[in-house]
């Protein structure tokens, strides 16, 4: 019998195999990174609305005029709409601020930050392949991620270098902390916004419109993908649960980890070293063991 | 409706401050600041043969302003009566328009962290009152009225008795106070107080020339970025994936 | 701006209800409404104490705090208009280097160590220590330094006393010698507000006054009114002030050659017989003593010593001859330069009415009675040794109460001649910076053996004190009422509390009723608060009290003109001949020149220039150097000196110089101005800066003091003025030990 091995790369399954894997969900994020994620949206929704309409000096006005009118109507006054910009700010920061002082260890840890932000030596072949992918210059299969791919990462690193000064331009404008700092608030404001909005546009593509990506965006909602989603995207964090699973499961059932007939948490795991491992994976196009 | 506008009269004017000082108890005005100041032009010549002139100066609430459209948040606005106001609701005390004066009219209050800057006393003039220089000056040297009145003082001052505007080749936005008295007068206070061309403060440059440019092409670029993608997996069919 | 309450529509409707209506009754009129914001405020009508002109002020108060002070259209006077000092004057009220509370001395004198005190205790042992005096040495032994109506109340006090020795600067540091002057000429003083007709002049001859930059509100305006309206200007000043700037002509005369221009314009007018003979026949007499006079000076004589050409003095008297009898000559306010000031004021009188301008339009015009009502009190006592400073003995012409000798008084009490002075009370007088000889002053507080100072504000003397007391600022007093008769519309002004007294300071009127109660001396205040004082003098005038508390002012129908005088107005001159006296008898009989003469002053040493001093708009004297508004606009003083002295001295403009006085005494560092607009013999400052009153943090120390530098006076032998531009200083650079 072939021992439970864990594979280092994925390999081709069979139906019934990518079956099973579909029905289990493993849970990605936690609850509180769900309702986060949902208030920032909102929150980036009002901002970007209203901001936007603020600009109004012809030499740096970014919306059509129609549109500045427009929203200047609805909230009866653009006084009345900065203030709102201002209320939805500081709301937003002190969000943040609260989650940071209890929520820390979320993110601070050595682990966590290298699972969402470092990028490795797969994260660098992926953008590459990636980007030749959609200049239709390669079909080359994409390197194995982590919990969050490249692409991802490379946006939370964009979003966590410029939301701190974001809010602080922000806060410095509000408070009036001196002339010439609101003057270089105002020009950084705007420029990280609209950097953070481009990669914004890919994030709600990716997220909302890009098939394949249907998983990661009921995440969003659940905190759940299922197993098969995590298998083929983000394999080296599939690899990383099923290895802690095992163990688990070792220790758990100690002498009797390797009798099959014993339920186990796991439940009935597909065998993990399938065959004809390499005509299958040039068949569905998954990543080959290069 | 009215274009209201203001007359100094130079050979009435002692420059005693009396305007200057109802004017900052009337508004506040913090201590090192002005809305409306009184300095001297000269003493010019050579002695015995000398002259000097005072410049009352003040918010101009000019016919073509420079400091409006110098403003990101269009807190600076001028009204239906020609009084270029600051709303201070919007204002965020960045200063573009502080630069943008030509007469350097405006100051950020260390106080309020807005832009401060004379509005003729508007919420007087509402009221049927004079503003606070023009009622209080000893000399009757400031005048005060509505230029489309063809029976106020001011429109005499300026259009039959040749009142002067405070302009020069390179910086000419039609100012409403006007200088009535010897010509000379007026050309010394131009000459000691030469007019500033309008700037735009180092971070509107960088604003308008490099970041309103990059953010232009990022989201430019990635909505390119986007469409191709899309039609990509429109064209690739519907590969989804086996949920 | 139909809806606009003009101030023109305003006055034209008063003035012309009131005469109407007799004179003296107020017009019924609706206040302006008041409102500051959204907010709706309270007016109180009252006048101004930012300097002594005392224009119509209205206070607009809410929730007990004053929010801004406006002109009161009201005031006849005035108008409305208000200058830079009384549009400040909330600074002043909330000024935090104010006095709060009493103090008495804890330390040696000098050393500044006060504690607090309450009234109680503190009005005890002032009222003791008078008593002490009175008992040891006799109540003559108290100076009085008053000043200002303000003391007024107060002022009747120390007399009831019983002590004669009261002086204030006004007379022997600025009006005494003008005064004087015109009551020799024409039997009246000059009196304040002066009765000059600017706004009616054809030609205006200011000689020394800088009017613009010494801004008196309603002088201002008539000033330039008069302009506007065509008349000629001649200016006769060694600096290009800005009244000169406005001149038709600007005489830049050699300081202290006054006498010589004006003698040798009434040579051209009596030698051209340009002079109004009319008048002069009807009304003056000594023409002909004053015609042998003056016909030694023509201009040529006058050319050399005023350094101004006899082209100019010939156009000039020409000037104000085509001109006559609308020349308005102003008998200037601060006359105590040289010494021989009384004689120059006599010049300057006897060329008014040469001019014919005395009594007429367009030149001076003559006060108005008002009849206030009297109160009865018990006589003065009588001080069996006089007067301590020689007024009306040693100065035969300074013989009036009103005419005490501030430095005569600090000598007095200096060496104890002609008895020893124990005693001072300063009342609301600066006498360190106001008196000249500061030296002189200081040594005279080390005799004292008791000195109480009433203040607002702490000026330097306080250091010196026994007692200080806080007196309200006059935005939270009663004072007694200004009673104004040089006017062309005589009035009668309220000055009312905006507001109660701040922190525990209180007006004078309580001090003094409380001091007479712990004298003994309350027959003297027969009236139980202000208000029932000024009821009482009202009523014989047909004005009631709340008319005035109302309106701020009450003015009267005038009589300014000759034409227009009656009998109840009195002589025309009321001077013993009741002539206007040309040639002075009263000074032929006291052994002084009777028709003035010149006497060349003393010229600066090598490397030194004159000091001369003056007025700036924003600040009244010392006092408003403090004021947080006042002192933002002008910090501290500048020397002004010529462009080529400085280049000569290797001074550039702005530059810090300390100025080293004849004497020895070295100036705070002050900034230089190098301009054209001065002589080259001459230095020029304004008053009042460089005070070493540690607790006004705004002033202490900025600029550079007059006062200090002026350690030498000329004594005008006629009243005992003391002439201050008799100083020269030479420029040191800041930067130690050079020159």
């Amino acid at each position: 019998m072939q021992a439970h091995a864990i594979p280092e790369f994925p390999l081709p399954l069979s139906p019934d195999q990518a079956e099973a894997m579909a029905q289990r969900q493993i849970k990605k994020h936690h609850v509180a990174i769900v309702l986060l994620h949902w208030f920032n949206a909102i929150v980036w929704m009002l901002e970007l609305s209203t901001g936007s309409a603020l600009i109004v000096a012809p030499a740096y006005r970014f919306m059509p005029w129609w549109y500045l009118s427009m929203m200047a109507g609805i909230f009866g006054s653009r006084a009345n709409m900065l203030r709102f910009h201002i209320a939805v700010g500081l709301l937003w920061i002190i969000v943040f601020l609260v989650y940071a002082i209890f929520g820390f260890r979320n993110y601070l840890h050595q682990e966590v930050l290298r699972r969402e932000i470092a990028l490795d030596h797969d994260d660098f072949d992926w953008l590459r392949i990636r980007l030749l992918r959609l200049l239709g210059r390669s079909q080359a299969a994409l390197p194995k991620q982590g919990v969050y791919n490249a692409g991802q990462k490379m946006f939370a690193l964009l979003v966590y270098s410029a939301v701190p000064f974001i809010m602080i331009t922000g806060l410095i404008m509000t408070f009036h902390l001196g002339t010439a700092l609101v003057a270089w608030s105002m020009v950084l404001h705007f420029l990280l916004v609209g950097m953070v909005v481009s990669g914004l546009m890919i994030h709600v593509y990716m997220g909302a419109v890009f098939p394949e990506e249907r998983q990661a965006f009921y995440s969003m909602i659940t905190g759940m993908v299922n197993e098969l989603y995590a298998y083929r995207h983000h394999f080296k964090w599939w690899r990383e649960i099923r290895i802690n699973e095992e163990a688990w499961r070792q220790e758990w059932m100690g002498e009797y980890s390797q009798d099959k007939t014993l339920p186990s948490h796991t439940g009935d795991r597909a065998p993990l070293v399938p065959e004809n491992a390499e005509a299958d994976a040039r068949n569905s196009g998954e990543g080959v063991p290069s | 409706m009215a274009r209201y506008a203001m007359v100094i009269d130079q050979e009435r004017c002692v420059g005693c401050q009396s305007c200057a000082v109802a004017c900052k108890s009337e508004w506040d005005v913090p201590n090192g600041f002005a809305r409306t100041r009184v300095r001297q032009a000269g003493v010019t010549g050579s002695f015995p043969r000398l002259t000097s002139a005072f410049y009352v100066s003040q918010c101009n609430h000019c016919d073509r302003p420079t400091c409006v459209p110098a403003c990101p948040t269009g807190a600076t606005y001028q009204d239906a009566n020609g009084i270029v106001r600051v709303d201070r609701e919007l204002c965020i005390g960045c200063g573009s328009c502080v630069a943008a004066c030509p007469y350097g009219a405006r100051y950020v209050s260390p106080t309020l962290g807005k832009v401060d800057k004379c509005d003729f006393c508007a919420s007087r003039v509402e009221k049927g009152l004079d503003p606070a220089c023009v009622a209080t000056c000893p000399a009757h040297a400031k005048i005060f009225g509505n230029l489309e009145d063809t029976s106020s003082d001011v429109f005499r001052m300026v259009y039959r008795e040749g009142a002067k505007r405070l302009e020069s080749s390179e910086v000419a936005i039609g100012p409403n106070v006007y200088y009535r008295g010897k010509p000379e007068h007026a050309d010394m206070l131009l000459a000691s107080f030469p007019l500033q061309m309008p700037r735009t403060i180092a971070a509107g440059k960088v604003w308008a020339k490099v970041a309103n440019k990059l953010v232009y092409f990022a989201i430019g670029a990635t909505f390119l970025g986007q469409a191709v993608a899309f039609f990509r997996q429109l064209a690739a069919g519907e590969k989804q994936f086996e949920d | 701006m139909s809806t606009k309450i003009s101030r023109r529509g305003f006055l034209k409707g008063s003035t012309t209800v009131a005469a109407l209506a007799g004179g003296g009754t107020a017009l019924a009129e609706p206040r302006v409404p008041g409102w500051r914001g959204e907010t709706r405020v309270e007016q109180i009508a009252t006048n101004c104490e930012m300097c002594f002109w005392r224009c119509g002020v209205m206070a607009e108060v809410a929730d007990g705090k004053v929010l801004k002070l406006q002109g009161n259209p009201h005031h006849p006077l005035t108008k409305g208009q208000l200058c830079a000092r009384g549009n400040a004057g909330t600074q002043l009220l909330y000024d935090p280097d104010r006095l709060k509370y009493p103090l008495i001395r804890t330390g040696k004198r000098g050393e500044g160590k006060f504690r607090r005190a309450s009234w109680v205790e503190a009005l005890d042992l002032f009222a003791s220590r008078l008593k002490d005096l009175k008992d040891k040495y006799g109540a003559e032994s108290v100076a009085f330094f008053p000043h200002g109506v303000a003391a007024g109340f107060f002022a009747t006090l120390m007399r009831a006393y019983g002590t004669p020795n009261s002086a204030e600067p006004a007379f022997a540091q600025c009006r005494g010698p003008r005064d004087v002057g015109y009551q020799l000429t024409f039997g009246r003083a000059v009196n304040s507000p002066e009765p000059v007709d600017l706004e009616e002049a054809r030609a205006i001859v200011l000689i020394g006054s800088h009017i613009g930059e010494n801004v008196f509100t309603s002088q201002v305006t008539n000033f330039i009114t008069g302009l506007q309206r065509g008349a000629k200007l001649v200016v006769v000043d060694p600096r290009f002030s800005t009244a000169a700037s406005k001149a038709d002509f600007w005489l830049p005369i050699k300081p202290g050659t006054d006498i010589a221009l004006l003698l040798a314009w009434m040579n051209v007018l009596v030698s051209e017989k340009l002079y109004d003979a009319d008048y002069i026949q009807r009304y003056a007499s000594g023409m002909k003593e004053l015609e042998e006079h003056v016909n030694q000076f023509p201009p040529e004589w006058a050319e050399p010593i005023t350094e101004i050409s006899a082209a100019q003095i010939r156009d000039t008297a020409h000037l104000m001859a085509e001109a006559r009898p609308a020349v308005a000559i102003h008998p200037g306010r601060h006359t105590t330069w040289y010494g021989d000031d009384t004689q120059r004021a006599r010049a300057m009188a006897i060329l008014t009415a040469l001019l014919g301008a005395y009594g007429r339009k367009g030149g001076m015009f003559l006060p108005s009675k008002l009849r206030p009502g009297r109160i009865p009190l018990p006589s003065f006592p009588e001080s069996q040794k006089g007067r301590a400073d020689g007024g009306g003995s040693q100065y035969p012409l300074a013989g009036e109460e009103s005419q005490g000798l501030t430095q005569s008084l600090v000598q007095a009490t200096m060496t104890g001649h002609p008895y020893p002075i124990k005693g001072w009370v300063v009342y609301g007088q600066n006498v360190l910076e106001s008196i000249p000889q500061r030296q002189n002053t200081l040594q005279a507080i080390e005799q004292l053996e008791f000195m109480a100072v009433v203040d607002v504000l702490p000026v330097e003397q306080t250091r010196y004190a026994d007692l200080v007391l806080p007196e309200a600022t006059y935005l939270e007093r009663y004072d007694p009422p200004a009673v104004v008769t040089t006017a062309k519309r005589p009035y009668i002004a309220i000055r009312q509390p905006a507001i109660e007294p701040l922190h525990e300071s209180k007006p004078g009127w309580w001090i003094t009723k409380q001091m007479a109660q712990r004298l003994g001396l309350e027959n003297y205040f027969p009236w139980k608060d202000p208000e029932e004082h000024l009821a009482r003098l009202l009523q014989p005038m047909n004005v009631n009290l709340t008319e005035l508390k109302s309106l701020g002012a009450v003015s009267f129908d005038g009589h300014p003109y000759i034409e227009d005088r009656t009998d109840e107005d009195g002589p025309l001159f009321p001077t013993q001949s009741g002539q206007i006296e040309l040639v002075s008898s009263v000074l032929a009989d006291l052994h002084f020149d009777p028709l003035p003469k010149f006497t060349p002053p003393d010229q600066p040493p090598d490397g030194y220039l004159r000091l001369i001093y003056g007025r700036a708009p924003v600040h009244s004297f010392a006092r408003t150097e403090n004021n947080s508004w006042l002192n933002d606009l002008m910090p501290e003083n500048q020397v002004w000196i010529h462009s080529q002295i400085a280049a000569k001295f290797g001074i550039t403009n702005g530059m810090k110089v300390v100025l080293e006085n004849q004497d020895g005494v070295r100036s705070l560092p002050i900034a230089v101005r190098a301009t054209e607009g001065i002589r080259s013999d001459c230095a020029y400052m304004v008053h009042g800066f460089g005070t070493l009153a540690a607790g006004l943090r705004n002033a202490y120390k900025k600029g550079a003091s007059d006062t200090q530098l002026i350690t030498r006076v000329a004594i005008d032998p006629i009243m005992g003025g003391t002439g201050m531009r008799v100083n020269f200083v030479r420029l040191v650079r800041a930067e130690a030990g050079r020159s």
